[in-house]
């Protein structure tokens, strides 16, 4: 039963950096497509500026998978441009993106072991 | 910023519709906000950078996302409807093929480039003022006294047996000028050219051999330099090899300086010299044409006037100076029936692509609730014009694939029946512009057929309501109907009426009576060129073993030898003219001389008419003797032919003794020609035939036939082995082959416009459902409802026909290019056409309106 439902979440990994920085920043809350930008900006240093053309491909495909969907909750309106379209994450992308994580711990526990470093520096 | 805006906006029409109906609006968003934050001009600038980098990033994932999503929906349509699928299918794709084969075919003989250095610089020249047969200093000092030509070579091609490394072969050997190799801009990759002084007897026992000969028979060894290559007998030795694929003229194998001498090999057959020259640079081929033509004037001014011998059909040649354009002269006759033959496979497809269009108006109109729905989900119509377009393009881009195949296959067929003249020309459709034709042709069906029912979709507005109140009695979509129910009938008539006129005149053609019997005859040729037998006597000798070999066997009823044996593939005949006194002077009567054995005519099945046969007694030193064919004995005039009394060129008096019927030389397209015959015995024929009337079957009798010549004397090759009916075959197999062509591409016209005529008499009868429920309701006959409709199909088509048969006037008239002796098209042609044309359609058209006995009225209008 668990082998079944794990199975779809594999497929997806590993996921390209792009793809889990949006799942990540989308797993604190709903964002629109330009907050998701300047946050991914600003966590990774200014190394990944998405332009928007790449930025919403991507997200053009989360949906299509169904890793995220659109939120048809709106922020008071003082703060919104009714233009803008929000996303969140669906249960299936939160685990894709659970999974990428530990993957990814898993990656660094054996790089920790074979390269001699510790894991919390 | 207002600019930059727009200009951003302007780029965001690349993206595909889809993924720009979604994001248009956040993505102009977001570039307001980046845009806003860049101040200064350098940062705008890299702010452009980021922009365009973006576009060239994302641009072709979602083209590829998009193309991906709608292809596996235009197969699942597919899928869903795969009869209707497979005919559009199959009609384009023999569409495409067949057009594209025949245009293989032109690409090598007119597009692609011929094998020598400057090839639009070189002319054949036609019936030079002082050609090869004057002599080596008369030529070139012809050519060298003017300016118009920069050099000039002539060539003699022949079949000659050629020997080297202990092995014989048929092959054609070409006697040139030493200037041959330099004027085409060849150069020998192994070895040299001729040198000018090899073509002078003495020295001129050099030759040069093909690429693929010295492969063959030395393996490609350069020690096959100094090598001696025998050809008819006559010892060479190999100076140099060819290029590889150069095989100018007809395929040569070896090329020997001999033109002017003669005599150094002996040949069979007469001798056709052509002249060939390159034009100065910077002059045009008409300034070139009106100084040859001066040239000519001014060296001998009564030279058009004289008659020179006859073509294979029986054209009297006169001499006619001209500078052909080489390309041209190679391409010969082929590049007209190719065109005419590309227009008629136009035409089907053409038919095809109407045919197609049908099929995708109707599935429009069936998809009209799907496109509905899609359109109230907020499917843009660029959106739907790019489904559509694709669906299209899939099937399009299919029918290429297959067409591809049945193009490669109408190239070979083509090459089998009318092979082109150089290796170089070999048809083929991998080649680049062959490929590129096919693909142009494919895309432009696509595109054709993606936007026309997308253009429908067009005035519609895209929503679910406009689509709705549409669904009834589109005027746009029912003209485009008609109009292509016109072009289909227009097309198809065109093409039947073409048919029948090619069916008439091949039926004729093969009912023409020969003059002889084709059938229970086994022909062989030997070639005495080069071997011990080519003094007069002991040819005489030879034929006279041969045919007593012959007669010998068990199965042969009778056996002859003789000169020019119908049906033969010859380059022309020579003839002569006869006097009725020694006195008399000027042409007398003219007739192709031809030699024969005692029992020719017994053996061809030719009757003979009056006066009797060659005989025995008809030898060297006895009187000397001719039969005539009738068409030479219709020409001396009234009063028996037979024991009257001529005089030949050189004043030898000649007895006729015989008048038989006319055979047509050169099959039943040519002819009847004024022939006379002489006894093989009191002269020298220089080659024959030797032919054998058999019981049974002639094919199971070749090998021993052949077994028999070559008892006589090992040494001579005998090769060439036919039954006559073969050689009738091979004779007639052009005009069958256009025959059978163009029958099979009207009958798939025909077959075309059935389906097409029945699909939209389908269409419209469900499309009138309600209505019909209504008529039927208030008490209309189902039969005068089927009349009805039939009358509303069958008028389009009758538009179409008579615009047809103006089309099939000018096809009528084209046709002559394929098959000599086709007949402008006449009354009962067009009757015939016509009338197929109408019954295919009324057959369809009733077939169709079987539909309306099922209709119930109460279910048709509670429908609504």
């Amino acid at each position: 039963m668990t082998a079944k439902r794990e199975s779809p979440v594999d497929d997806y990994l590993p996921l390209p950096a792009t793809v889990f920085h949006i799942l990540l920043s989308l797993g604190e809350g709903e964002r629109h497509g330009y907050a998701l930008k300047r946050e991914i900006l600003q966590r990774t240093g200014g190394k990944l500026n998405l332009g928007s053309g790449v930025l919403y491909g991507t997200i053009s495909r989360l949906l299509d998978d169904g890793l995220i969907e659109e939120s048809s909750e709106r922020p008071d309106p003082h703060l919104d441009d009714a233009r803008r379209r929000y996303y969140r994450l669906t249960p299936l992308g939160r685990r894709v993106a659970r999974a990428e994580a530990m993957r990814l711990r898993d990656l660094v526990r054996l790089a920790a072991e074979r390269l001699g470093f510790s894991e919390s520096a | 910023m207002a600019l930059a805006h727009d200009v951003y906006r302007l780029l965001l029409k690349l993206y595909p519709a889809r993924f720009r109906e979604e994001y248009a609006a956040p993505l102009e968003q977001q570039f307001r906000d980046d845009y806003a934050e860049a101040r200064s001009a350098g940062e705008r600038l890299s702010f452009w950078g980021r922009a365009v980098r973006d576009l060239a990033m994302s641009l072709p994932r979602e083209f590829g996302r998009e193309v991906a999503h709608d292809l596996r929906f235009a197969l699942r349509v597919y899928r869903q409807r795969s009869l209707v699928t497979f005919l559009a299918l199959a009609a384009l794709a023999l569409g495409i093929g067949a057009t594209t084969g025949v245009f293989s075919v032109l690409d090598a003989v007119l597009l692609r480039s011929l094998p020598f250095a400057e090839p639009d610089r070189l002319v054949v020249v036609e019936d030079a003022p002082v050609n090869a047969f004057d002599g080596r200093s008369a030529f070139h000092e012809w050519w060298s006294g003017h300016a118009y030509l920069d050099g000039v070579t002539a060539y003699s091609p022949h079949e000659m047996n050629v020997e080297a490394n202990g092995a014989a072969v048929r092959g054609t050997v070409a006697e040139t000028t030493a200037a041959f190799f330099d004027l085409l801009g060849r150069r020998p990759v192994l070895g040299r050219a001729f040198a000018p002084e090899e073509e002078t007897p003495g020295r001129d026992g050099v030759a040069v051999i093909g690429h693929g000969f010295w492969q063959q028979r030395f393996g490609g060894d350069p020690r096959a330099l100094g090598k001696t290559v025998r050809v008819n007998g006559t010892p060479l030795v190999i100076v140099g090899v060819a290029p590889p694929a150069f095989d100018f003229p007809q395929r040569t194998v070896v090329w020997t300086p001999t033109i002017f001498d003669t005599h150094m090999i002996s040949k069979s057959g007469l001798p056709f010299r052509r002249t060939l020259g390159r034009m100065n640079r910077g002059l045009s081929l008409a300034a070139a044409r009106s100084r040859f033509r001066a040239d000519v004037a001014r060296r001998n001014p009564d030279f058009l006037k004289r008659k020179v011998g006859m073509t294979p059909d029986g054209t009297i040649l006169t001499t006619h100076p001209e500078l052909l354009p080489l390309r041209e002269e190679l391409a010969g006759p082929l590049s007209q029936a190719s065109f005419v033959l590309l227009g008629m496979v136009a035409f089907v497809l053409l038919v095809a692509c109407a045919n197609v269009g049908h099929l995708l108006l109707s599935r429009l109109s069936e998809r009209r609730d799907e496109l509905a729905i899609r359109a109230a989900l907020g499917a843009s119509r660029a959106r739907l014009v790019q489904q559509l377009i694709t669906e299209s393009v899939v099937l399009t881009s299919a029918a290429a694939a297959g067409g591809l195949a049945i193009a490669y296959w109408v190239s070979r067929l083509a090459a089998s029946v009318l092979p082109a003249q150089l290796a170089a020309q070999n048809y083929t459709v991998l080649n680049w512009r062959v490929l590129a034709f096919a693909v142009a042709l494919a895309a432009l069906t696509g595109i054709a057929f993606g936007v026309l029912p997308a253009s429908l979709i067009g005035r519609a507005q895209p929503s679910a309501d406009a689509w709705r109140s549409r669904s009834r009695g589109r005027p746009g979509a029912s003209r485009l109907r008609t109009a292509l129910i016109v072009l289909q009938a227009a097309l198809t008539l065109a093409l039947v009426a073409g048919s029948a006129l090619m069916g008439r005149t091949f039926v004729r053609l093969m009912g023409t009576d020969l003059g002889f019997r084709t059938d229970h005859v086994v022909t062989l040729n030997v070639s005495l060129a080069g071997s011990r037998y080519e003094t007069g006597r002991t040819e005489r000798d030879y034929y006279r073993q041969a045919v007593d070999r012959l007669r010998a066997l068990p199965g042969v009823e009778s056996a002859a030898a003789i000169q020019y044996l119908p049906l033969m593939p010859v380059e022309g005949f020579r003839g002569t003219g006869f006097m009725a006194s020694p006195q008399e002077k000027g042409m007398g009567t003219f007739a192709i001389l031809n030699y024969a054995t005692p029992g020719y005519f017994r053996t061809v099945g030719t009757a003979v008419l009056d006066g009797r046969d060659f005989d025995n007694a008809d030898r060297a030193g006895s009187e000397r003797v001719m039969v005539v064919n009738e068409a030479f004995a219709r020409e001396l005039g009234p009063g028996r032919a037979v024991g009257r009394r001529l005089w030949d060129y050189q004043g030898r008096e000649v007895t006729i003794v015989g008048v038989v019927r006319t055979e047509r030389l050169s099959g039943p397209a040519s002819r009847e020609m004024a022939q006379v015959y002489l006894a093989v015995d009191q002269s020298r024929p220089g080659f024959a035939t030797l032919v054998a009337r058999v019981r049974g079957n002639p094919a199971s009798l070749l090998s021993m036939c052949r077994d028999a010549i070559g008892s006589v004397d090992h040494q001579v090759p005998v090769y060439d082995i036919a039954t006559l009916d073969e050689r009738l075959a091979k004779n007639t197999a052009l005009p069958r082959f256009y025959t059978t062509a163009i029958l099979f591409l009207s009958g798939f016209a025909l077959l075309l416009a059935l389906s097409g005529v029945y699909g939209v008499t389908n269409y419209s009868i469900g499309q009138r459902t309600h209505e019909i429920g209504l008529r039927l309701a208030v008490g209309a006959g189902h039969a005068n409802l089927r009349l009805l409709l039939l009358r509303q199909t069958l008028l389009p088509a009758l538009a179409g026909t008579v615009i047809g048969i103006a089309g099939a006037f000018g096809l009528g008239r084209s046709l002559q290019h394929l098959v000599s002796g086709v007949e402008p098209l006449d009354r009962w042609s067009c009757v015939l056409a016509s009338a197929v044309l109408l019954a295919t359609a009324a057959v369809a058209a009733w077939a169709a309106t079987r539909r309306i006995l099922r209709v119930d009225p109460a279910t048709a209008l509670r429908a609504e």
